[in-house]
């Protein structure tokens, strides 16, 4: 039972954090509240990431409900990472607009458990579990701002559309309980190929679980949440609200459909290819109409999860389509995590967050920031040397890979049309002079060095990414090393 | 070493220029420097070069992305060595220029430039096809801020377009790389690196040369670019910076024409059979196309962009023709190109800066005013539409042979694409003295009677490309004994398909 609990350190700390950052936070004066609570989240986290193994064996925990294996280490660094920038850029912003700080932080902990808490999951509770810790929290960081209409509406509904998505989840799941009389993922595996999807019940359950799915990651036409929960949202909010949760939902989606439905491979990964297409082809011509920032980032995410989707339908790759959607969500996860960030150096207190036009000349007014979103925006678009282009050779590679030519020609027209939108951004920061009435700019030596080092990170990792990609690699191994 | 060492010098450079940004004078200084040294390292590996060997040399290979099989791995032949050199000596040029009129943002302007260049000398290095491809598009987002901050007044929509364009060709390029990276052996033995995959190409079927080609070449196409994907050359030239029109007349351009004689031909033989009749239509419309369109510009710098499309109909017309006085010629003209056309573009910058004019119209009679400025320019002029004795000449003269000789199994040969072509050269004759008879001769203007003639630093940016025009038109052996062994070895590869073996 001791080894049990060790080998979920790195949750345990996380989850012992949350709590522990609520009650720190009622013996402290609220200026140093401030200071002293993300400064104990961060801490922790780093704790939490030490805490655990870079790459293990399989090994079963509490009989069988847990699995650790490097395909969990992997998500659990990067969902650490991701909380970790979030928590660092946060602070100023909470300042400005007096949110409530412990509860933010200990939200943002919550939810990063429950991701890390998926992709512990050999079984469909534990990963339900997971998914739900991992979402209601995200809801409530949406409606943080109680007093601003657009972050009700925000809350409203992602909680709205979050909660049906579930519970179409949930439905889904007890249709494959109800076939394998079993919620453990080797079992169905099994059972499921005995079935084949011929059977009507297995269809029900492989639509509903997609469906659901595809609602948390945001794939069209299950997306509409998207633009309106990360406008509404508060801007730090919305950067992790961009990252973390899709990272949840592709390894949740991952774990499922590469383990008890891959016997299902042949039927899926086809519906997957097109849904990918539709996803990143509609996400990029409605991000090209967008005049406000993060909206147009929201519709932008919505491409990316179009890419990420390329390489899950492209099971047939074997280990190089896992590996190519778990590089490409850390990937993202950077930089896209630094270009919401980024607008953070931009009080738009009282509107709904910055326009093309408030951007104007930023390269003059805030010359790191400019510099860093541009960064961001470039490995956005997937141009060398940035790992945004990196994830894309890595996610071309398995697509091709598998005998979908027609989705690698539709990622490459749909990465060109993107560049359309991102490069618009670097031509008002860079190209145009500042606007009167912009909002004023703000600075703070956290904020910047966070999005300093992400950004060193996303050029390095673009000229040096052999050692990302062999983690990935190793944690997509057990993926397939698990008995059928 | 030394070619690692041309890649890493602008890299360093820019440190340097970081630390002293906030003195211009400076960063102008550590610029002018740095690219200077390049030059010098660039002329030194050209000392050390083996003259006769097909080959490539001064091999530098380590593994990269493992996983992928991907090497960093850096060689020049003699087709190379040659554009390496022209890019070195006019991005020194371009910076030496351009710290004279460059006034706003000079740190920018100059790290813009050295990345620039990184991505530049890496494309004509580039053995391994991902690096090549990470060269090639390193290259877009520097100029895509060079005509963007310090371009005219239409620079953003001309260069989202220039990028674009770029983009959407070089993306497909990338798909058709991965491609070839799983066609080249069973999972294990994959790779991208030029010389395994052309000892190995029998492995890529007809079908699959056919497809495959027509990426890469769409995407070197556009870079050339080949009419009609022409476009976005005019706008981009007219709104770019001097520096800016030159390094991309002088020597983007030629990434295209470079990309199909070093990675489209030698590995796909058979794409280049099913294309090559298109290609060279193309090449011959872009002929014509681009000497009429020039005819009919009102303004200098739009006048001499609509010329390089006429001249890279021109290579890849001699590319195409697959016979060796074509592709000769066709690399010769990419040479002679850079060094006239980025002469142009610099001599129609230098007329802007005093007259702040450009439309031909308004200009006339500088010949009796700027003596030094009229003779160099001219010097450019006639090199341009072809005057034996200077370089324009010997390029075209050798294309136009190499197109007379074209004898394809079916179709129009070359008793039909040669006279048409030579078309070209005829108008470019028109459309160039033109020019010059309007601004040069004739009355002087009143508005610009008093301006000066070249400074020092503008003679010693026009000094050895003019120099280089006369000597390369009289003299053009060393270089073609240069090329030749090498050019040779890829036109036997391109045109028989059965040769598996390359030269290490």
């Amino acid at each position: 039972m001791s080894g049990d609990l060790l080998g979920i350190l790195p949750e345990i700390i996380v989850a012992a954090l949350a709590i522990a950052l609520l009650m720190v936070e009622l013996g402290l004066k609220r200026e140093r509240a401030r200071v002293i609570v993300p400064a104990l989240a961060a801490i922790g986290l780093v704790a939490a990431f030490a805490a655990g193994p870079l790459t293990t064996a399989r090994t079963e925990l509490f009989g069988g409900l847990l699995v650790v294996d490097s395909f969990t280490s992997f998500f659990r660094a990067v969902f650490l990472g991701l909380a970790l920038i979030a928590v660092l850029v946060s602070p100023p912003y909470l300042e400005r607009r007096g949110l409530p700080v412990a509860e933010y932080y200990a939200m943002i902990l919550f939810s990063t458990l429950g991701a890390m808490t998926i992709t512990l999951s050999s079984d469909l509770i534990t990963l339900f579990l997971g998914l739900e810790l991992m979402s209601i929290p995200v809801y409530v960081l949406a409606g943080m701002q109680r007093r601003d209409r657009f972050s009700n509406e925000a809350a409203m509904k992602y909680f709205l559309l979050g909660a049906f998505s579930s519970a179409l989840l949930l439905y889904g799941f007890t249709w494959l309980f109800g076939i394998a009389g079993t919620t453990d993922f080797a079992a169905i595996a099994a059972a499921i190929g005995r079935a084949g999807l011929t059977s009507g019940p297995v269809l029900v359950a492989l639509a509903l679980i997609t469906v659901g799915l595809g609602f948390k990651a945001a794939v069209v036409p299950f997306h509409q949440w998207t633009p309106d929960a990360y406008d509404g949202a508060p801007t730090p909010a919305s950067a992790f609200m961009s990252v973390a949760p899709k990272a949840a939902a592709f390894a949740a989606a991952v774990r499922i459909f590469f383990g008890p439905l891959a016997p299902l491979a042949a039927d899926w990964s086809t519906a997957f290819a097109l849904l990918a297409v539709i996803t990143m082809t509609a996400g990029n011509a409605v991000a090209l109409a967008q005049r406000n920032v993060k909206r147009m980032l929201a519709y932008s995410s919505i491409a990316h999860t179009g890419y990420i989707l390329a390489a899950t339908a492209a099971f047939g790759a074997d280990t190089a389509a896992a590996a190519g959607v778990l590089f490409y969500l850390a990937a993202y996860g950077l930089m896209n995590i630094g270009a919401f960030a980024s607008l953070l150096v931009l009080d738009t207190e009282g509107t709904r967050g910055a326009t093309l036009g408030e951007l104007a000349g930023l390269a003059k007014r805030h010359p790191l920031a400019a510099f860093v979103f541009a960064v961001f925006l470039v490995s956005l678009t997937g141009i060398p040397p940035t790992v945004g282009f990196i994830a894309k050779v890595f996610v071309l590679q398995p697509v091709l890979d598998a005998g979908f030519t027609w989705l690698a020609v539709a990622i490459a027209l749909n990465a060109a049309v993107a560049a359309f939108y991102y490069l618009r951004v670097v031509v008002q920061m860079y190209m145009s002079e500042p606007e009167e009435g912009a909002p004023r700019v703000v600075s703070g030596w956290i904020v910047e060095a966070s999005l300093a080092v992400t950004a060193a990170a996303v050029v390095v990792l673009g000229i040096v990414p052999s050692t990302l990609y062999s983690w990935a690699l190793a944690a997509a191994a057990p993926l397939f090393s698990v008995p059928r | 070493m030394l070619l690692t060492a041309l890649v890493l010098i602008p890299a360093l450079g820019i440190l340097p220029i970081l630390l002293a940004s906030r003195s211009a004078a400076a960063v102008r200084v550590i610029a002018v420097a740095v690219t200077l040294l390049e030059l010098a390292v660039s002329l030194l590996v050209a000392a050390r070069f083996t003259v006769g060997e097909a080959g490539f040399q001064m091999v530098e290979s380590v593994p990269w992305l493992p996983s992928l099989g991907v090497r960093y791995e850096l060689g020049i032949d003699g087709i190379s060595l040659t554009l390496l050199v022209m890019t070195t000596l006019l991005t020194f040029i371009s910076v030496l220029y351009s710290t004279k009129v460059i006034t706003t943002r000079v740190t920018e302007f100059m790290i813009a430039f050295l990345l620039l260049e990184i991505g530049m000398v890496g494309v004509f290095m580039a053995l391994d096809l991902f690096l090549f491809y990470v060269f090639f598009e390193l290259m877009l987002i520097p100029m895509y801020l060079i005509i963007g901050i310090w371009g005219g007044p239409r620079r953003v929509y001309s260069t989202l377009k220039f990028v674009l364009f770029t983009l959407a060709g070089s993306l497909l390029m990338l798909v058709a790389i991965v491609a070839v990276y799983l066609a080249s052996g069973p999972e294990g033995g994959r790779t991208l690196s030029l010389v395994d995959l052309i000892a190995g190409r029998g492995r890529f079927s007809a079908d699959f040369q056919v497809w495959v080609f027509l990426a890469f070449a769409l995407a070197f196409a556009i870079k050339l670019p080949m009419f009609p994907f022409h476009t976005w050359l005019p706008d981009a030239h007219v709104e770019a910076p001097t520096a800016g029109s030159i390094i991309l007349a002088g020597v983007m351009l030629k990434a295209g024409g470079y990309g199909f004689i070093r990675f489209a031909l030698p590995l796909f033989p058979i794409g280049v059979q099913a294309w090559l009749p298109v290609i060279i239509t193309l090449s011959v419309i872009g002929i014509l196309y681009g000497a009429v369109v020039a005819m009919v510009q009102k303004d200098m710098k739009k006048l001499v962009a609509y010329s390089s499309v006429a001249h890279m109909g021109f290579v890849t017309l001699g590319i195409f023709v697959l016979n060796e006085q074509g592709m000769m010629g066709a690399v010769l003209q990419m040479l002679n190109h850079g060094i006239v056309t980025g002469g142009l573009f610099l001599f129609v910058g230098i007329q802007y800066e005093k007259t702040h004019r450009r439309l031909i119209a308004e200009l006339g009679g500088l010949a009796n005013r700027w003596p030094l400025y009229t003779t160099c320019f001219a010097v450019f002029t006639f090199a341009s539409l072809g005057l034996p004795g200077l370089n324009g000449f010997v390029g075209e003269f050798l294309v136009l042979l190499g197109a007379f000789r074209f004898a394809p199994p079916t179709g129009l040969g070359g008793s039909f694409w040669g006279p048409v072509a030579a078309l070209g050269v005829i108008l470019a004759a028109v459309y160039m003295l033109w020019m010059f008879q309007r601004v040069m001769l004739g009355p002087v203007r009143e508005a610009y009677a008093k301006l000066p003639d070249l400074s020092p630093i503008e003679m010693a940016c026009a000094v050895p490309l003019v120099v280089l025009t006369v000597v390369l038109g009289v003299f053009p052996q060393p270089v073609i004994a240069v090329i030749e062994p090498s050019l040779k070895h890829v036109l036997a590869l391109a045109t028989d398909p059965s040769i598996q073996v390359a030269v290490r």
